[in-house]
């Protein structure tokens, strides 16, 4: 696998070479802004890139907006964006495009090294990655009209692992029940959200949608 | 259309009545002030050589002028001061003067012209009991029945003028009296409200300012830095799982940025609220800012020096930008700074340098001229290439 980073802060930047360096991964480019980003991007054509959203020249959302025109470049490219704090607005932003290959992490979940590796593979293999903190955050903000409300507590619990792009498998173990009681979970949710039967990996997309934007 | 003239001279002749209801008092206390008015003039040149400028009898005069104030439904205005230096106590002895004499004049004048034309109209009534060699002179001298017939025609002049210029004389008066006697909305308030206006909306963008700087500084230090110790404690615990030698290296490395995270974290602190300030008072906290200078600076603290925290904070943060700028720019070889407070909080820094500091180039004077602008203060630098340079900022302590 070989990715391109994109980190400002010259310890971190280092350190997320290091780190997968040492598991095996090529880190094509290690650059500090999103220009030298999207150069790397068109000149290596990598297989994800792991960004951060506040990057100069301003320090707000370059990260960002660097994200979605290395989509537009390069389409389909999975992105794993790290960020010092949540900010939900920043989730809708890049997934309004697809969420297919995204990931948004709060930056300290590097130090969960395999977690990290496991959050990066599945945003490589086109999973949606989110933060357990964007997760709760999006659910404080429900409105009650909301079919996100008919929920129930479990059926909350696995479209949140679901958002954080576990399969069915992983899900199963960690709420510790079977896996055909998470398929039923995930059916239920699926009729409940209104979400037509075909497909599962695009109604499973779906349904983060959803869950993330309080709109089918 | 008689009709219709005869409600035009009706409505004049209301005029006239109100002018005259505004008037014919004008010359009544016109002439009075003219009687005193020896008197005011000598308070006046008393108040000139009494201490403090005090005019005698300025409350007397106040009530006096506040009658008239009265009479133009003009606010009355609550000022103690009796110096001749208060704008009040100025613009009594104004209309003082106004009223003894141009007052006293128009008022006499619209007194007398719709006399004059009564006095007119009936001089053929009585022109002949008066003695030939004192006729009665209305404009001109009634001497006989053709110059007695013709007067009410000149009392018609009389009392056209009456009907028609007293009224715009009245008002012209009244205006006048008013611009005299009553503080134009009052000028200094106005002033002053666009000052705590502009000064509090320079507060908030400060503060704004601080929050962001605050955050910037806590986020690009403490917080990657602890990213960066959480990302090298993840490399240990892998490298510990793979090769244990390998994991040294990154445990230094983790030790490192939390070192840094934690001098960052003191920083900002440090920034916001110096604790050194709460437990050493101000001057404690500046000459300990003194000591770390290098180059030879004194300290002068004037009396008790506890101001509110964000007063306590500013200064401090002024003496520390200015002797941080003296000890990188100016090439001087001894420094001092004076602490001293009256209502405000004023802090002196002086140095022996080249001079020539430039608010324009540098971002520490820029720095001190917002903190201090953000409570009010004012900020002065001189610095005349060859130097000395003296700043001097004063901080209002809110009494």
């Amino acid at each position: 696998m070989r990715v391109v980073i994109a980190e400002d802060d010259a310890l971190l930047r280092e350190g997320l070479v290091l780190l997968l360096g040492g598991e095996g991964i090529e880190v094509a480019a290690a650059v500090d802004n999103p220009d030298d980003l999207l150069a790397a991007v068109d000149a290596e054509r990598p297989d994800a890139a792991v960004l951060d959203v506040r990057l100069p020249p301003t320090f707000t959302d370059e990260g960002l907006r660097a994200a979605v025109e290395a989509r537009r470049r390069l389409p389909g490219l999975p992105i794993l964006v790290l960020s010092a704090y949540v900010e939900d607005s920043y989730a809708g932003d890049l997934l309004a495009g697809g969420a297919q290959g995204i990931g948004y992490l709060l930056k300290e979940r590097v130090g969960k090294v395999a977690t990290f590796l496991d959050a990066l593979h599945r945003v490589v293999d086109g999973g949606t990655v989110l933060d357990p903190e964007v997760v709760s955050q999006l659910m404080v903000r429900r409105r009650s009209d909301d079919p996100m409300s008919t929920l129930t507590p479990r059926e909350r619990e696995v479209l949140a692992l679901m958002a954080e792009g576990h399969a069915n498998t992983a899900i199963a173990e960690l709420l510790v029940v079977t896996e055909t009681a998470v398929s039923k979970h995930i059916r239920n949710i699926f009729a409940k959200l209104g979400l037509p039967p075909g497909d599962t990996g695009h109604r499973r997309v779906l349904a983060v949608l959803t869950y993330l934007q309080g709109r089918p | 259309m008689l009709g219709s003239m005869r409600r035009r001279l009706e409505s004049k002749w209301r005029d006239m009545w109100q002018a005259l209801r505004l008037l014919a008092p004008t010359a009544l206390t016109g002439f009075a002030s003219l009687l005193v008015s020896p008197l005011v003039v000598l308070t006046v040149v008393l108040a000139l050589v009494a201490p403090g400028r005090r005019l005698p009898g300025a409350t007397a005069l106040r009530a006096w002028a506040d009658t008239e104030r009265d009479r133009l439904d003009g606010p009355v205005p609550v000022s103690p001061d009796t110096s001749l230096r208060d704008p009040v106590v100025r613009r009594d002895l104004a209309w003082f003067g106004m009223h003894a004499t141009l007052g006293m004049a128009v008022g006499l004048l619209a007194v007398v012209l719709p006399l004059s034309a009564v006095n007119a109209a009936m001089v053929p009534t009585y022109w002949w009991v008066v003695p030939e060699n004192d006729p009665v002179v209305a404009t001109y001298p009634v001497t006989s029945w053709g110059l007695a017939l013709l007067n009410p025609l000149v009392g018609l002049i009389y009392a056209a003028l009456s009907l028609y210029a007293l009224p715009p004389l009245a008002r012209w008066y009244r205006a006048l009296s008013r611009r005299v006697l009553i503080m134009p909305a009052d000028n200094r308030l106005a002033q002053r409200v666009a000052e705590l206006t502009a000064s509090r909306a320079a507060a908030l963008e400060a503060h704004g300012a601080e929050l962001r700087r605050i955050e910037r500084d806590l986020h690009d230090g403490t917080q990657n830095r602890l990213v960066a110790v959480a990302m090298h404690l993840g490399l240990v615990e892998r490298a510990l799982r793979r090769d244990p030698a390998e994991a040294l290296p990154m445990v230094l490395r983790a030790q490192d940025a939390a070192a840094d995270a934690l001098a960052g974290l003191r920083d900002v602190v440090r920034s916001i609220y110096p604790p050194v300030l709460a437990e050493r008072g101000l001057d404690g906290a500046v000459a300990g800012l003194i000591a770390r200078c290098p180059v030879p600076c004194s300290l002068t603290a004037v009396g008790p020096l506890r101001a509110p925290a964000a007063v306590e904070s500013a200064a401090y943060f002024v003496v520390a930008e200015a002797l941080t700028n003296i000890a990188k720019h100016s090439g001087a070889t001894r420094a001092s700074v004076v602490l001293s407070r009256e209502d405000d909080l004023v802090i002196e820094v002086h140095d022996d340098g080249h001079g020539g500091a430039d608010e324009e180039s540098g971002t520490g004077l820029a720095g001190i001229r917002r903190r201090v602008a953000a409570l009010d203060g004012t900020a002065t630098i001189t610095s005349p290439p060859g130097g000395p340079t003296l700043l001097r900022v004063e901080l209002p302590c809110g009494s």
